[in-house]
């Protein structure tokens, strides 16, 4: 949890964008996901999530959602979202992203160990609102690993910064009403006031927009609400299928990584309080 | 409005929705208590949905089964064909109370679309309905009745093409569109307040019921049965009896006999969240949600609603499931015997029925509430009996 928080903020304190790209575990792609992560990190990703396939996922849009069901067909098992951790974990600081179920199943205390025990700083999971995450939030503070919680367009400002206050690792922020993918562009919504709220009320947690980022044009606006990163998922994923050279990988997450965001005029930054 | 049944219960759901399902709760909350909502619901409920159905005698079927007396609670006859209507017009006239012009709903059976469909166009609401393909294939009549009454039918490829997959789909299009669209969500199952609010516009059916069976026969039923896929019908007609002496037993799709485990999550499941909800659910060795089977499309759903969960961890409610020559079986008997045409989901509760009236006195009275009509049924019985089920 330590080093998943610190390698966030640090990016953030060198006023980069902090990249998190997003990575299905396949049983299949076990033997390629060295060099992929590898890829990612030479790119400039400060941390990486690993996706556990569900069979149920809501929040998922067709690419995520077809890429967990080749996952599922695999054979892909719990065993191998912990082997993967442990290859990833060593190269970039990985959090875990799945549905409630495949963790419930697991007990939350025992899954959460498990994860932390392979590697993984961070749990995320989509499908657990705030008033559900009471009890995720102690297993997680007691299993060391961070819960990161969501917030979306569609909730107010002050509910998120009553969310802000008890995430983890990073607040993720949801960049529209829908899906996982493409379908409609990144940060049509307003995000900036949810931005605003966040810094507010947990000042040292990195805000990450997810959600149809999936090139520097989207990344560019989705840093202008003033979040500190993005979530680079779906498009990457479309990109693995065609079985790129490493080197198509790194400029890939090397465009998103040289976004910059500009601040809505009039808007200043805020400032963020630095680590005693 | 409880939010958890025991431990069961919630709302497991992507924060986009929160704001909808806390909206859903408030409004239902200052409907109940206003008389013109109330007034309208009553009154279309019976001009519209036909209500209240009647309690009847089954005079052939208890001969045949030689105990108790059986007694059927007529939801077959609301409009629309099934008792899916009760909760699609109190929801449609939620969605019209919030403002919002556009229905989606998900469907397995079809019956609940087809009841979207028509609560849709009399409130004048676009209609959206998801249907597994393979659903679509199976309960054909219902999807050519969906689009004649205007709505929208999108089949769903993903999954196993069934009820759970179906109810995924309408998910992600709420998520997308929730500030315009009302998700009709048609069992007692999903997140708070979902389970609570099907309940309650379900539980006409045991109101009826007990009212009935005092007009009836002077008492209250010794049991009630009811079939069980995600429980609207079942809750509904159990709900008002909880406090009751009657006993009440749920009946779940076993499927096809040897080895599956059919669609009985309560019999076979274990807890865990599936759409939005803590309860049980058919899940594999690494909690990946199981597919199921079953020759009822209504009953063929993995989870199950979170009030049954709880009935059925406190022994209030017993549940057993019956297997698809059950249900075919007494589909033929009740054709046979009242001229009567059951959907395969109330057949399975109609075979248990039979054999608990057998082991009955016939002092005793069986009410079994029929949720629906089989005309939409045909195709599938007609092939298994050509197989020689």
């Amino acid at each position: 949890m330590e080093r998943f928080d610190a390698a966030l903020r640090s990016a953030r304190a060198l006023g980069r964008p902090v990249v998190v790209p997003y990575l299905m575990v396949d049983r299949r792609r076990r033997s390629g996901l060295a060099g992929v992560v590898d890829a990612l990190a030479r790119g400039g990703a400060s941390a990486l999530e690993l996706g556990f396939p569900f069979s149920d996922p809501i929040a998922d849009g067709p690419t995520l959602e077809a890429a967990a069901g080749r996952a599922l067909d695999h054979g892909t098992r719990w065993s191998d979202l912990l082997d993967q951790v442990r290859v990833a974990g060593a190269r970039l600081p990985t959090a875990v992203m799945t549905y409630a179920n495949p963790v419930l199943y697991r007990g939350l205390r025992s899954g959460m160990k498990s994860l932390r025990r392979a590697g993984a700083g961070a749990l995320i999971v989509p499908d657990l609102s705030f008033e559900e995450a009471g009890p995720w939030i102690h297993a997680a503070h007691s299993a060391d690993l961070a819960l990161v919680l969501f917030a979306a367009p569609a909730i107010s400002p002050r509910r998120v910064e009553h969310i802000a206050r008890r995430s983890r690792g990073f607040l993720y922020l949801v960049s529209r009403y829908g899906t996982t993918g493409r379908e409609r562009p990144a940060g049509s919504a307003d995000l900036a006031p949810l931005v605003r709220a966040s810094h507010r009320a947990a000042p040292e947690l990195p805000v990450l927009v997810g959600f149809g980022v999936r090139d520097r044009a989207s990344a560019v606006q989705a840093l202008a609400s003033g979040a500190d990163g993005v979530i680079v998922g779906s498009a990457l994923e479309e990109r693995l299928e065609l079985r790129p050279r490493t080197t198509q990988i790194v400029r890939f997450i090397r465009t998103i990584a040289s976004a910059r965001g500009t601040p809505p005029a009039g808007v200043a930054r805020p400032r963020r309080a630095r680590r005693p | 409005m409880p939010r958890r049944y025991g431990p069961y219960g919630g709302a497991f759901v992507p924060e986009t929705l929160v704001p909808a399902l806390v909206e859903l709760e408030r409004t239902w909350t200052e409907a109940r208590a206003d008389p013109a909502f109330r007034a309208e619901l009553t009154l279309l409920s019976r001009t519209l949905g036909g209500r209240p159905t009647p309690l009847y005698f089954a005079r052939n079927l208890t001969r045949r089964a030689g105990g108790a007396e059986i007694w059927l609670k007529r939801e077959d006859l609301v409009h629309g064909g099934a008792h899916k209507f009760n909760n699609a017009l109190g929801q449609g006239l939620l969605a019209r109370r919030m403002g919002k012009p556009r229905l989606i709903a998900e469907t397995g059976a079809g019956q609940h679309g087809v009841a979207t469909a028509s609560i849709g166009a009399a409130l004048g609401l676009e209609t959206e309905v998801y249907m597994g393909e393979v659903d679509m294939a199976r309960q054909r009549p219902n999807v050519e009745r969906m689009r004649l009454l205007g709505a929208k039918v999108h089949p769903v490829t993903t999954g196993s093409r069934t009820l759970k997959d179906a109810i995924n789909a309408a998910l992600r299009d709420w998520i997308a569109n929730v500030r315009t669209t009302h998700y009709l969500l048609g069992s007692a199952v999903g997140p708070h307040p979902f389970p609570s609010l099907v309940a309650d516009f379900q539980s006409v059916i045991g109101r009826e019921i007990l009212r009935q069976s005092r007009q009836s026969f002077g008492a209250l039923p010794d049991l009630a049965v009811a079939c069980v896929g995600g429980g609207s019908n079942a809750i509904g007609t159990f709900r008002p009896m909880l406090r009751t002496k009657v006993a009440l037993l749920g009946i779940e799709a076993g499927g096809p006999r040897g080895g599956s485990r059919g669609a009985a999550s309560l019999s076979h499941g274990r807890p865990g969240v599936l759409h939005g909800a803590y309860t049980y659910v058919l899940q594999n060795r690494e909690g990946q949600v199981a597919d199921t089977e079953s020759v009822s499309a209504g009953l063929d759903y993995a989870g199950v609603g979170p009030e049954h969960a709880w009935l059925r961890d406190s022994g209030r409610v017993t549940y057993r499931a019956v297997h698809d020559d059950g249900a075919l079986t007494a589909f033929r008997w009740l054709a046979e015997e009242e001229g009567i045409l059951p959907a395969l989901e109330p057949a399975h509760a109609i075979y248990a029925a039979v054999g608990e009236a057998r082991r009955r006195s016939g002092r005793e009275r069986v009410v079994v509430t029929l949720s629906g009509r089989g005309d939409k049924d045909l195709e599938v019985v007609l092939g298994a009996l050509r197989r020689g089920a």
